[in-house]
């Protein structure tokens, strides 16, 4: 008996012996989840408070229940690619309506395996969104939308990463209602492109920028409230709310408008050339050259180009730069 | 009677001191009759999370985390072969999010709250000599259940959880060696059975040290590995932090000196060395001592 008690005591001391320095477990035989490659990769630190406020961060964990692969493929904007909009950390985020950025990050995700290799000039791609997003072939560099794919095919357990140099943006409503989305503080929590909003419906330039079946599609530069506000500056009229824009005559107004606004079916910024193009106001826009992802464009009237602030926003009926300066003929 | 003393108070050295246990009981007994008394407090910080397969730098949200602990702990010998153990710890776990980021998301930087009681008892049923050594081996069991009301199931807050609100049964095997020169090896491995979503464990301990009348010093070496559960931010995670496979192993020491009248003083440290869905701290504890 007594023995019988060694024999077990001895089984527990070499059990304990051997239990111990066996206690780690190799994590090298496990693909991190897309999530995972956010929340660890600190060129990804603000995607990942994204994900967080936006409410993916569990989705993209997970395998997708949407496809038979149960696979994503996500366009994962760095931390750079943040930062063009003054997002540089967590805390900038909050500037962003929640809903506003819970579409804007399904806007990069889409169902199954896209390949790197499946990423042509000329192809597009669907989104869980709903918009789809193009592909752009410019030099030896390829875009999607207006955002440069700076690497492909980073494997995740439940999908494919691309890594892109800009936030890939899409209102999902046409053009008159993504500035009125601004407007309302429904992109960010304070409103931008009030000036803009206003000026359109004084101009009654609304309808046409509306779309409607078989409507045209625009190319359109935004100025901000800023640049407003600088405009009134420049011409000695106080333009302080976006209701002092109707102290300025209807037809100038509309004129100054119609300037910003191109019929060229929509155009990202890699798809722009430097150089002269016509607006609706009929007097030449000057492109700069594309540098970084963005081009300056000069009016007529202008001493100094405007600069991009979020270019490459993708409406129903057109693609929207938000420029810094208004576009004068 | 001073080496029995001694005993007592390191038969708790081993309790859990730190939040997360690197083993529930000692391989030295009080003693019939005898006993000590300890309340210790202990310091730890990570901002580091150890995940599967990459680790995070820069806890999520919170950035970094301090994980404070008040503790009480008492063992009692029933019988020379016969000990009983106690403890109750307080924790509060402190974030550094920003007050822009708590306000987006609702979330607050502190989780603290009594967290669970656990009560152990050993058995030392057979002992021997090995030369002019003498080894000992003791087995264990012990439960251990939440006490306060603290939530483990609000979302990434659950980051600052103060435990896994799960009731555990725990047993243990312990084979200690002691020379005469007062140097010591103890080495032991347990499961622990958790209920509710929480996986069960493995978990075991070496320990080298030296224990004399007027001082007790060990290193440790522990681990614990998850019989199951899932990786945070893998497949099956839900945001649910109980449910994830924790598993580490960790490095410590810790020093008893007792002071006058069978009051001591303990210090310790400890690291994580690796593991899995669990924040990579550094901690360390300071005691107060009393044995009788």
């Amino acid at each position: 008996m007594l023995l019988n008690h060694k024999n077990i005591l001895a089984a527990v001391l070499l059990a304990s012996l051997f239990a111990t320095p066996s206690c780690k477990k190799e994590d090298s035989d496990v693909a991190p989840s897309i999530s995972s490659i956010a929340v660890t990769n600190a060129d990804f630190s603000t995607l990942e408070g994204a994900a967080i406020q936006g409410g993916v961060a569990g989705v993209l964990s997970n395998p997708n229940p949407g496809d038979p692969s149960g696979d994503y493929t996500v366009f994962a904007p760095n931390n750079a690619a943040f930062s063009r909009l003054g997002l540089n950390s967590d805390s900038d985020l909050s500037v962003l309506n929640d809903a506003f950025l819970t579409n804007t990050l399904l806007y990069h995700v889409s169902n199954g395996n896209l390949a790197g290799s499946s990423i042509v000039n000329g192809g597009t791609s669907g989104s869980a969104l709903g918009p789809i997003r193009r592909f752009i072939k410019k030099g030896n560099d390829l875009y999607i939308n207006g955002s440069k794919i700076l690497a492909t095919n980073v494997m995740a357990e439940n999908g494919t990463v691309h890594v892109v140099d800009k936030v890939l943006l899409a209102t999902g409503v046409d053009i008159v209602q993504s500035a009125l989305a601004l407007s309302g503080a429904k992109v960010f929590n304070t409103p931008e492109l009030s000036f803009l909003v206003e000026a359109v419906l004084y101009a009654d330039l609304a309808g046409a920028l509306t779309a409607a079946a078989g409507s045209p599609s625009f190319t359109v530069f935004a100025p901000t409230d800023a640049a407003f506000r600088q405009l009134g500056i420049d011409l000695g009229v106080a333009l302080d709310v976006p209701a002092d824009i109707r102290k300025l005559p209807k037809e100038t107004v509309a004129a100054v408008l119609l300037n910003h606004v191109i019929a060229d079916g929509g155009k990202f910024t890699p798809e722009m050339n430097s150089g002269a193009i016509k607006p609706l106001g009929g007097v030449d826009l000057t492109f700069g050259d594309f540098n970084n992802g963005t081009i300056t464009i000069k009016g007529k009237g202008n001493s100094v180009p405007a600069n991009m602030v979020i270019p490459d926003v993708l409406t129903v009926n057109g693609i929207v730069h938000v420029i810094d300066r208004v576009l004068l003929p | 009677m001073q080496k029995k003393c001694i005993s007592s108070v390191v038969a708790l050295l081993a309790l859990p001191l730190f939040a997360v246990a690197q083993s529930p009981i000692s391989g030295f007994m009080n003693g019939k009759g005898h006993g000590a008394v300890a309340l210790s407090y202990s310091s730890e910080s990570y901002d580091k999370v150890l995940l599967v397969p990459n680790d995070a730098q820069g806890v999520p949200i919170f950035n970094k985390v301090n994980v404070y602990s008040k503790s009480l702990y008492a063992s009692y010998g029933i019988s020379n072969k016969f000990d009983a153990v106690l403890g109750l710890p307080y924790i509060k776990t402190e974030g550094h999010a920003s007050d822009v980021v708590l306000n987006e998301l609702g979330y607050e930087n502190v989780r603290s709250g009594v967290q669970d009681v656990s009560v152990f008892v050993k058995y030392n049923p057979y002992n021997c000599k090995v030369g002019k050594s003498d080894l000992r081996f003791i087995i264990g069991a012990g439960v251990k259940t939440p006490m306060g009301k603290y939530k483990v199931d609000e979302g990434l807050q659950s980051i600052l959880a103060i435990g896994n609100r799960a009731t555990t049964f725990n047993g243990v095997g312990i084979a200690q060696l002691r020379t005469p020169s007062g140097i010591f090896f103890t080495t032991q491995a347990g499961y622990s059975v958790r209920n509710g979503d929480v996986p069960n464990a493995l978990f075991g301990e070496i320990k080298a040290g030296y224990a004399a009348k007027r001082f007790y010093a060990d290193f440790w070496y522990a681990g614990q590995v998850s019989d199951g559960g899932v990786n945070i931010l893998g497949e099956g995670f839900t945001g649910f932090f109980p449910a994830t496979d924790v598993s580490y192993n960790r490095l410590g020491m810790s020093i008893y000196v007792p002071i006058v009248r069978g009051f001591g003083i303990s210090v310790g440290g400890s690291k994580y060395i690796n593991g899995r869905n669990i924040g990579s701290s550094t901690g360390y504890t300071a005691g107060l001592a009393y044995n009788f």
